[in-house]
């Protein structure tokens, strides 16, 4: 593997949302839901891990904690070789060089105001441009997404949903910049409308060589798009390796089942019919003790209950946490 | 259930038939075609996928053959749905009901709004199975039901306190009981006493089926039945949806978006575009040499590996606006071998080989 810049990383990242027991609000008993518990994650410079994970294991908090929409319990992010958590990095900086695109752009996108002003609002605002420079940005990153320059007048209501992602995205890429952070980015889309947005984003991370990180809940769109992938269960980071090695053997039992219960479009492969996997995604409140796999695992022993497995590193960049990984090889 | 699909179609009955189906919904704008002479049979023990992109009416597919169709807006325009000889169109709302739930059953996308939140699931599928049992005595479906409500006469099984202090009495939670094993939902002597919202979504969904099964339907429509799921609960209730349509033998008309769940679990394929069923064959067929366009261009678009070996080839354009009526094809306009005759008359469904039938024009 050739030596590879890091553009973001995260160091032990934790982020816990309290939540209340009971009605009465002084009560000393807190619990949390460890929404993100301890990742340790790199992205390499002009690639992209996927973060994939069923709903409630954590990958959109990870997202949002790395995006600043949220502050981490504990934990640092580093992207562009900086700390830019807890204030040391003035946002408007931050978000100059990172940008996300919501899953639904319905609810992303203004109603009220104009799509064009839509995509200028960030250039203004985190820019600094000025009215000219930032009339012709907009048209370009129209062009650069596939619409028409007078579609900038139309408010979103006036668009289909396929159109409103491709302005989600021209926002985004407007301020130039090199991570764009794709939260779900098709699952609100048909089948042909998400082969067009997949087509574009490959296409613009070639053009403006653009760092991605992508979460989904889809394991195709995963393997489609990204060099890297990182396996999250509730709240713990289970598996990363590169894509093309996790797919072809995936290691972790959970990647296992993961992988094997995604339908694939070939009729002559129903693996889905031969998934064997007990039971569902644990509480986050009280999740299991030790490996909080072990109550749906076919090699659990009791180590698994008592002891939490730390990410080791299997072969080269490939990290699995589980005591057991020999017994899938 | 791979014999089933390499009998000749003409050697099973169907068990229900769609024949020219038409039905309009009434909007600002005008008529809406939702679908648009619709033709489709299910045959016996068969699970047929109903696949489209959003919009290309596979939900009114679903609901007119159950009798749920929102009516007005919607409204049949024109065709029949035969079903044991009877035709379903034409049956009034209080006949209707005697089909509705017993010889079709439903089971919907968002489990948690078909389930009722203030009564325990025990005593939901109670109910269906009183119901089964006073129609096995000879009340007629309806009957049960208003009996259930008026507490006039108490059907058997049923005790005369009010619904929520009701115990469900000895024979029937046997039933209750043995109906939830049969969806493999643990400890099911404790989940007869919770409600609804404790329940997670996988086990919500296994409560529709289980409570859809208990009336032993000749079919169950599916409608998005694991959309709201995750991948690996998604696997489990797919995979359990099979093994009882082969254990209590009906057939499965399951709706989805999915290409790939369709490929993975259904006998036969329907695929549908702005309201007309383009292509039916079976799984193998459709997927080794799909004939229509739209079929092979929504093939083109699934990311099947990485960025690396394979290119996505998106269909260029979007869906029609079905308010203003088009003559010919829907497709044409977005249709990379489109003739001039496309635009000009509506291809019909022609079967151009055993069981693989495509409307198009470049097929016979």
């Amino acid at each position: 593997m050739r030596q590879m810049e890091a553009i973001l990383e995260t160091v032990d990242l934790k982020k816990y949302f309290p939540v209340q027991r009971g009605i009465n609000p002084f009560s000393k008993s807190r619990k949390f839901v460890r929404a993100v518990d301890g990742v340790n994650m790199t992205l390499w410079k002009g690639t992209t891990l996927a973060v994939v994970g069923e709903s409630g294991c954590g990958k959109t908090t990870l997202a949002r904690t790395i995006a600043l929409l949220t502050k981490p319990t504990s934990g640092d992010v580093i992207f562009n070789g900086k700390s830019i958590v807890n204030g040391k990095t003035e946002t408007r900086v931050v978000y100059r060089d990172l940008q996300i695109v919501f899953q639904d752009p319905e609810s992303s996108l203004d109603p009220n105001i104009t799509v064009g002003a839509s995509i200028g609002e960030p250039l203004f605002g985190l820019m600094k441009w000025s009215k000219e420079t930032v009339d012709n940005a907009i048209k370009k990153s129209l062009e650069v997404v596939g619409l028409p320059h007078d579609i900038a007048d139309r408010l979103p209501g006036q668009l289909s949903g396929g159109q409103k992602q491709r302005v989600a995205i021209a926002r985004a890429i407007g301020p130039q910049p090199k991570l764009v952070i794709l939260d779900e980015p098709t699952s609100a889309l048909d089948a042909s409308v998400q082969a067009q947005i997949l087509r574009l984003l490959l296409e613009l991370q070639k053009e403006y060589s653009l760092s991605y990180m992508l979460i989904t809940h889809n394991i195709a769109v995963a393997e489609y798009l990204s060099d890297f992938m990182l396996v999250m269960y509730s709240g713990d980071v289970v598996e990363y390796g590169q894509t093309e090695e996790i797919m072809a053997k995936p290691r972790h039992p959970y990647t296992i089942a993961l992988i094997s219960s995604a339908p694939i479009a070939n009729p002559w492969k129903r693996n889905l019919l031969q998934v064997d996997i007990r039971g569902e995604v644990p509480s986050a409140i009280n999740p299991p003790t030790g490996c909080k796999f072990h109550p749906r695992c076919p090699y659990a022993e009791s180590i698994c209950s008592q002891e939490r497995p730390t990410l080791r590193e299997i072969s080269p960049g490939r990290l699995v946490a589980c005591h057991f990984v020999e017994k899938t090889a | 259930m791979v014999y089933a699909t390499l009998l000749r179609p003409d050697e099973v009955a169907p068990l229900i038939t769609v024949r020219d189906l038409t039905v309009n919904y009434a909007s600002r704008g005008g008529a809406v075609t939702a679908l648009d002479r619709v033709s489709l049979d299910i045959k016996e023990n068969e699970l047929l996928g109903v696949v489209g992109e959003s919009g290309c009416g596979k939900s009114t597919l679903a609901l007119a053959m159950i009798g749920l169709l929102p009516i007005p807006p919607a409204q049949v325009q024109n065709g029949a749905i035969e079903f044991k000889e009877t035709d379903l169109v034409q049956l009034g709302p209080t006949r209707m009901r005697e089909y509705r739930g017993t010889q079709i059953a439903m089971i919907f996308q968002e489990p948690l709004s078909s389930l009722n939140p203030v009564y325990k699931i025990g005593d939901q599928i109670a109910e269906a199975i009183t119901i089964k049992k006073m129609r096995e005595d000879g009340y007629s479906t309806v009957d049960s039901e208003i009996m259930q409500k008026t507490h006039k006469v108490v059907p058997p099984g049923v005790s005369k306190l009010p619904r929520a202090k009701r115990k469900i009495k000895a024979e029937i939670k046997e039933e209750v009981i043995a109906s939830l094993k049969l969806v493999r939902i643990p400890d099911p002597d404790q989940v007869i006493d919770r409600y609804p919202f404790e329940l997670s979504g996988g086990m919500r969904q296994r409560v529709m089926i289980a409570m859809a099964l208990s009336q032993e339907p000749a079919l169950l429509i599916a409608d998005e039945p694991t959309t709201a799921l995750d991948v690996t609960t998604q696997a489990q209730v797919l995979k359990l949806m099979k093994e009882l349509m082969n254990k209590v033998k009906t057939s499965i008309l399951l709706i989805t978006h999915d290409l790939a769940v369709a490929c993975q679990v259904a006998d036969r394929v329907a695929v549908m575009y702005a309201g007309d069923i383009v292509e039916t064959s079976n799984v193998y067929d459709l997927f080794s040499k799909p004939l229509h366009p739209y079929t092979q261009g929504l093939l083109s678009c699934l990311p099947t590996g990485s960025k690396r070996k394979i290119v996505l080839k998106p269909i260029p354009g979007s869906v029609p606006d079905l308010r203003t009526p088009i003559i010919g094809c829907k497709y044409e306009s977005r249709c990379p071998y489109a003739m001039k005759s496309c635009s000009e008359k509506k291809p019909h469904l022609v079967e151009v080989e055993a069981d693989h039938k495509v409307a198009c024009y470049l097929h016979g």
